[in-house]
């Protein structure tokens, strides 16, 4: 069995099983309470805690935007941005050299304005497809369920630039019908087995964060559609301390899930750039990638067991081990499955004890070049902090000027000085240089070490330490910037981020040569405003780097943007995929990068895949045409 | 005052006073300099555009970086592996072949170069033009892409003449692959090497270290953009002034790092150099006769006008869009050299493309006309005669799309008599207005010479005159070689009517028998035939009745021309047909194979026969280099076949299919009357001619 890698002193696999060796420090942790009642051994049932985010999420959340209603980039009295709400560092803050960077940038006009169009009104909204025979029985299960207006068209959608552009301007041709929402594993086993008794469709819907075209409807769907949202499945079933393991339902987002974990001195380590708003379930099913995978790994790193609720029944493994040898890994199935199999319901993953010390950083580059050996370096060495991001200089110029109207006359002061040491003292070029910012998460002293470690090797490299702050407005930025491609729908600006993986050796290449693809594109489709183009080395491995893009136009004089957009990113994968790049990192395929997916895994790959879709959904129930699926007309 | 005009607008109102430094697209960069100081120009201030992605380096910092690259230190590697020599040895071997090869561009250099060019350029040539809106866009290629020039080849001014229009323009001086001959010369190589030309052996075959140095140091600076790289894709001087066919080692060695994509595109700009006179005429006429005569000095002559056209940029990737999968490369580090098939082919149909544009934007000089006319009528020819000959061939070749050089404002005449003037080493006008090729006198016996020498000295001297015609000719026989490959199929035809489906089997054995001597792009064939079709169809030269070419209509003035230009070539290749038939041994049922040298060598001495012999009279199937493309394009179609011995290639024939060759090429055109016998050959009877 697995027992044979267990090594002296580590925690026993088994919690269960193990006997006598729990010291003090290991003991089941005490709830603040009311402690269930069922907890045995060393597991622990978390009290159930009312969601985050609400079954009318269009009541707390945008229904045409990113993020929470009350929190927007606008333009205040004195034309300056500011960001409004309190939910965020940068909430109430102006931001005075934002505006004439955009101008500067991208030639927004503030005489320009794209407003969006009004709610749509239910009458805009396309009549639902009603399978009679389905909603008689579905009734009698008592699982909440809504065919409101707002409610379906809330979950017809993710975040890419074509969906928001549509709530925007127009309407999708296919919503979903009606949403339901299942407490728990059984309701969800029970949903399933109506939908294949009756022939009915399920999209399963969890944060809505997607930017694949993943929860678009097939427009050509006759049958009824369910969107199963999971947001209600949001319990934190067990704590294991023995194991270092948290059983949780699937419905849970990012945030609560951190928040709650932290509650008893825990925490799962995995951070995506929307884990306020995505769900673990979501994460499973794209293979999801957090900031931090370089002390906890990605989700195919965290994941130790999942329920997974197909078509043909339950798939999960029997057992809850660190590692097994039992032929390909149906974890491997499930994860990256993106909706097109079945339902995560239910998930265990490895915890970690929350780090008492966090510490952000900053390293200065004379150019994006010297960042990216510096960082292969780093990964070479498998020194690398929690998070190390690599952002070229127009990432950086933008990170300059969202820093808020500084408070203290001591802020700008030392601002001024440090620029003064860059530029003047170490001859850097302010139009060329790089900055990495780091997230340090350990003890004390192991953070202390790795920093001067890290600062070391970027010492090879012509970096400088650029200062905490610099790091922190670094992380920042990523939370922000999502919310920013609002603003810019509202002066004519389309943008959009997209990732790739690379091998170190084409990393600088292949960063190059898209950046230049996206200049020439936009050059040769007329657009007559610079796009701004950026990108970033956002996490590295032994092998390679993953690389984000953010790539955003003024469109004014342009009849079609989105379809310009589209086909200039079309391009850009082309050549990310010419440079040795790959079609997703942790985004994943979805409708909107089908096209690459049988180049990326070949005849064979897509064979096996197509194999196991038609075996465990032969009906095709999951019918939300993501990856392998084939067009409509051929199935 | 008398030059005061009419109309206070105009400046010039005489058109015989507007000068011809601006020409239709052309503009003359000599004419400036013959009104300013040399000095103060080679000395002024340059700036030049750069490539946007480029980090300045030395000359010396690129050569370090190609002995740090991987590639090298792949090879390296490899080498020490295979030979068992130290590394340090090995590195130091390759650090020779860098500092052989590399060039030292240098600002000091070029600036006395150009001070010294733009002497002899005033004395030699009249006017150098060149078309500025292609100028323009070389400027703009430079900034946002690597940019690969390919020129065309005529001769050594050729990069001269590029450097100077470059340095000219304020361009930044292109880096020229030259072979290692130019290395040798004392003064000169040192020189070129400092204005750019870095050397290249002409064949390395597989010496792994230097094919990796060399990559890397063209590549290296592709992909940082440092010079524009120019080379020659025709990969040598052509001594014929007929575009050669494409060599692609160093083509593909370019490209690659576009394929890898270790860069987002490279622009490919072809050059056309057209010269009114080529300096090295004479030269190459001995050359092409196996140098048996020594060249004439060449003194200070008048060379006419040179034109230099840079054609549309192609760029690599448009070029290739659909046609190469890059991703392909994803799967093996990128030092380890590897192009697909299709990448291969990529770069043979690039190769192909360009020197075709090369022709296409060739600019034509009315001597070259008067050349072909002259070609066609060796007993001599009036000049009234000449005159109307050359406008007939001038609309016909404008037709056919060639660019012609043609001075509005003089007369036919008054431009005729000045061709013929700037060319008297190979023509004179008797005095009772006789265009005449120039007769050499064979030079006295002296001594013990035996008579049958002078002989042959004056056929070779008389055919120097004729190939030094042709040369010219030759500026010009792309325009007509599809054309007339569909003329010879109409002439020869003995029926009333020749269906078009025959025409093509026709046209498509005469391609494949003249794709050395002519470049056709692969796989083409039924494209070009259709667009020549239509084309003669349209200027009236053929008549197509109910899905076949009338032949008695279509026999006229345009296609026996065609047909005549052509003559020398057939019966040069059937002549050598002839003599690989007759010359064949029979050892042990397998003919005796020969070196390819001996074969063209003792070809030529054949012809230098039969011409005194007058059983022929072209003295072009003396010409070496046509031997030797009917030998590589008989090997194409199986008629010869190929070994190699010693490391040198011998040749022999392929007895039945090389008849059928001959025979084929037999019903073409009228072959000359030679002695024939009939053997049994495995029961098939083959028609061979007794030992000639």
């Amino acid at each position: 069995m697995a027992g044979k890698e267990t090594t002296p002193g580590q925690p026993n696999m088994f919690g269960g099983m193990s006997s006598g060796e729990e010291g003090e420090d290991r003991r089941m942790h005490s709830l603040t309470t009311n402690m269930c009642a069922e907890s045995n051994g060393n597991k622990v049932i978390l009290d159930p805690e009312p969601p985050t985010i609400p079954k009318r999420r269009q009541e707390l959340l945008k229904w045409n935007g990113w993020g929470y209603k009350d929190s927007k980039f606008s333009i205040n009295k004195d034309g300056h941005v500011e960001f409004t709400g309190e939910r965020y560092r940068l909430s109430g803050s102006v931001m005075p050299l934002l505006k004439d960077w955009m101008k500067a940038t991208v030639g927004i006009s503030l005489d320009h304005k794209s407003p969006s169009q009004p709610e749509i009104p239910a009458a805009s909204i396309p009549l639902p497809v009603k399978n009679e025979e389905f909603l008689a029985e579905f009734r009698k299960s008592g699982i909440p369920f809504s065919d409101d207006c707002q409610d379906r068209l809330f979950r017809a959608h993710g975040h890419t630039l074509h969906e928001i552009f549509t709530l925007r301007e127009g309407m999708f041709e296919r919503i979903p019908d009606i949403i339901v929402w299942p407490n728990s594993h059984s309701d969800v086993v029970r949903i399933v087995e109506l939908a294949v008794k009756h022939n009915v469709v399920i999209i399963p819907y969890g944060g809505g964060t997607t930017v694949t075209n993943s929860l678009e409807c097939p427009p050509w769907e006759k049958r009824m559609i369910i969107s199963l949202d999971t947001s209600q499945m949001n319990k934190i079933l067990w704590v294991d301390e023995k194991n270092l393991t948290a059983h949780v339902e699937a419905g849970i987002i990012g945030q609560d899930l951190e928040r709650r974990l932290a509650e008893k001195g825990f925490c799962t380590g995995h951070e995506p750039d929307s884990m306020e708003f995505s769900s673990l379930g979501g994460w499973v099913a794209t293979r999801a990638s957090g900031m931090k995978k370089n002390i906890y790994g990605n989700i195919e790193d965290l994941l130790v067991h999942v329920k997974f609720v197909t078509p043909r029944g339950v798939m999960e493994k029997s057992c809850q081990v660190p590692r097994m040898s039992s032929g390909p890994d149906i974890h491997h199935v499930i994860m990256g499955s993106e909706g097109t199999m079945g339902v995560v319901t239910e998930v265990t993953l490895k915890i970690r004890p929350l780090p008492p010390c966090k510490k952000y950083g900053s390293i200065v580059f004379p150019a994006f070049e010297n960042g990216v050996g510096c960082l292969r370096d780093i990964a070479g060495q498998r020194c690398a902090p929690a998070s190390i991001r690599l952002m070229d200089n127009e990432q950086f110029q933008f990170g300059a000027v969202l820093k808020p109207e500084s408070k203290s006359l001591l802020t700008s002061f030392m601002d001024g000085l440090k620029k003064l040491y860059i530029t003047k003292l170490k001859g850097f070029d302010p139009k060329k240089l790089a900055v990495a910012t780091l997230l340090f998460e350990g003890t004390k002293e192991e953070v202390a070490a790795l920093e001067k470690r890290v600062y070391e090797i970027a010492a090879k490299y012509g970096g400088i330490p650029g200062g905490a702050d610099n790091g922190e407005r670094g992380y920042m930025l990523t939370f922000v910037i999502a919310y920013l491609r609002d603003l810019g729908f509202e002066y004519y600006i389309v943008a959009e981020s997209f990732e790739t993986s690379v091998p170190w050796d084409r990393c600088l290449d292949l960063c190059q040569n898209v950046k230049e693809r996206l200049h020439r594109e936009c050059k040769d489709r007329g657009i007559q405003f610079p796009p701004y183009i950026t990108c970033r080395v956002t996490q590295t491995y032994d092998a390679g780097a993953c690389v984000y893009f953010y790539f955003g136009f003024n469109y004014r004089g342009i009849s079609n943007p989105v379809h310009v957009y589209e086909d200039i990113e079309a391009c850009a994968r082309d050549e990310i995929l010419a440079n040795g790049g790959s079609i997703s990192h942790h985004h994943g395929v979805g409708k909107i990068r089908k096209q690459w997916l049988k180049k990326t895994v070949g005849d064979v790959g897509l064979g096996t895949m197509k194999a196991m879709k038609a075996y465990i959904d032969p009906q095709n129930i999951f019918a939300n045409n993501n990856l392998m699926m084939g067009d409509h007309s051929k199935l | 005052m008398s030059t005061q005009s009419r109309n206070v607008w105009i400046k010039q109102d005489d058109p015989k006073l507007v000068s011809a430094k601006h020409k239709d697209i052309f503009e003359d960069i000599l004419e400036d300099r013959r009104h300013s100081s040399d000095l103060r120009y080679s000395a002024r201030s340059r700036d030049v555009p750069r490539f946007h992605l480029n980090k300045p380096r030395t000359p010396h910092q690129i050569k370090d970086h190609v002995l740090k690259s991987d590639r090298v230190q792949y090879a390296v590697e490899q080498m020490c592996q295979e030979t068992q020599l130290p590394r340090a040895e090995v590195l130091a071997q390759a650090s020779s072949v860098v500092d052989e090869m590399a060039h030292n561009l240098r600002d000091g250099a070029i600036r006395g170069l150009a001070y010294f060019l733009m002497k002899v350029l005033k004395k030699l040539y009249q006017r150098i033009y060149v078309n500025e809106e292609g100028i323009e866009k070389v400027r703009s290629m430079i900034h946002e892409y690597p940019v690969l020039l390919m020129p065309t080849h005529r001769s050594y001014m050729d990069f001269l003449l590029m450097s100077y229009v470059f340095y000219h323009y304020e361009l930044p001086l292109p880096v020229i692959a030259a072979a290692m001959d130019f290395m040798g010369m004392q003064f000169f190589g040192w020189l070129l090497r400092n204005c750019g030309a870095f050397y290249i052996r002409r064949s390395f075959g597989d010496d792994q270290l230097y094919w990796a140095v060399f990559t890397e140091y063209v590549q290296t600076q592709i992909c940082n953009g440092d010079s524009p790289i120019e080379f020659y894709v025709e990969g040598t001087r052509s001594r014929t002034s007929k575009t050669y066919t494409p060599k692609f080692g160093m083509l593909s060695a370019a490209l690659e790092p576009y394929f890898k994509s270790q860069i987002p595109d490279i622009m490919v700009i072809p050059v056309s150099i057209s010269y009114d006179r080529v300096l090295e005429e004479s030269l190459y006429a001995y050359e092409l006769l196996g140098g048996l005569l020594k060249a004439r000095k060449i003194l200070e002559e008048d060379f006419g006008n040179v034109h230099i056209y840079f054609g549309e940029p192609v760029s690599i990737r448009k070029f290739s869009d659909g046609r190469v999968d890059r991703s392909k490369h994803s799967l093996a580090p990128r030092y380890i050299v590897s192009l697909t098939q299709e990448e291969q082919d990529l770069i043979r149909l690039l190769g192909h493309h360009v020197v075709l544009v090369h022709q296409h934007n060739m600019v034509i000089s009315p001597w070259s006309m008067v050349a072909a006319v002259l070609m066609q009528s060796q007993q001599g020819v009036t000049v009234r005669e000449l005159i109307r000959e050359v406008d007939w061939v001038k609309r016909l070749a404008s037709n056919l799309g060639a660019y012609i050089d043609w001075p509005v404002n003089e007369s036919a005449e008054t431009i005729i008599r000045a061709s013929l003037a700037l060319h008297p080493n190979i023509v004179s006008v008797t005095p009772d207005d006789v265009v005449q090729l120039l007769q050499v006198a064979p030079p006295a016996v002296q001594g013990r010479v035996a008579k049958q020498q002078v002989q042959h000295f004056t056929v070779m001297q008389n055919a120097a005159q004729h190939i030094m015609l042709s040369l010219y000719r030759n500026h010009i026989i792309h325009v007509f070689v599809r054309p007339a490959m569909l003329a010879l199929s109409i002439n020869s035809c003995r029926q009333d009517q020749l269906s078009l489906d025959d025409l093509y089997q026709k046209y498509a054995f005469l391609e494949s028998v003249l794709c050395r001597d002519f470049v056709f792009i692969p796989g083409h064939t039924k494209q070009d035939f259709e667009h020549t079709l239509a084309t003669l169809a349209h200027i009236g030269a053929v008549v197509v009745e109910a899905g076949a070419v009338a032949i008695k209509k279509s026999t006229n003035k345009t296609t026996t021309f065609l047909s005549q230009m052509f003559e020398p070539f057939l019966v040069g290749y059937w002549l050598m047909c002839q003599f690989l038939l007759s010359s064949r041994m029979q050892v042990s049922a397998k003919p005796l194979a020969r070196t390819q040298k001996s074969l063209t060598k003792e070809m030529q001495a054949l012809c230098a026969r039969l011409l005194q012999e007058e059983t022929i009279h072209h003295h072009e199937v003396l010409s070496l280099d046509m031997a030797n493309n009917c030998l590589h394009a008989l090997y194409h179609m199986g008629g010869v076949g190929k070994e190699k011995r010693d490391g040198v290639v011998y040749m022999y024939p392929n007895v039945a299919r090389l008849s059928a060759i001959t025979e084929q090429l037999g019903t073409y055109t009228e072959v000359p009357p030679l002695p024939a016998v009939s053997i049994n050959l495995h029961t098939k009877t083959v028609t061979v001619n007794a030992k000639l």
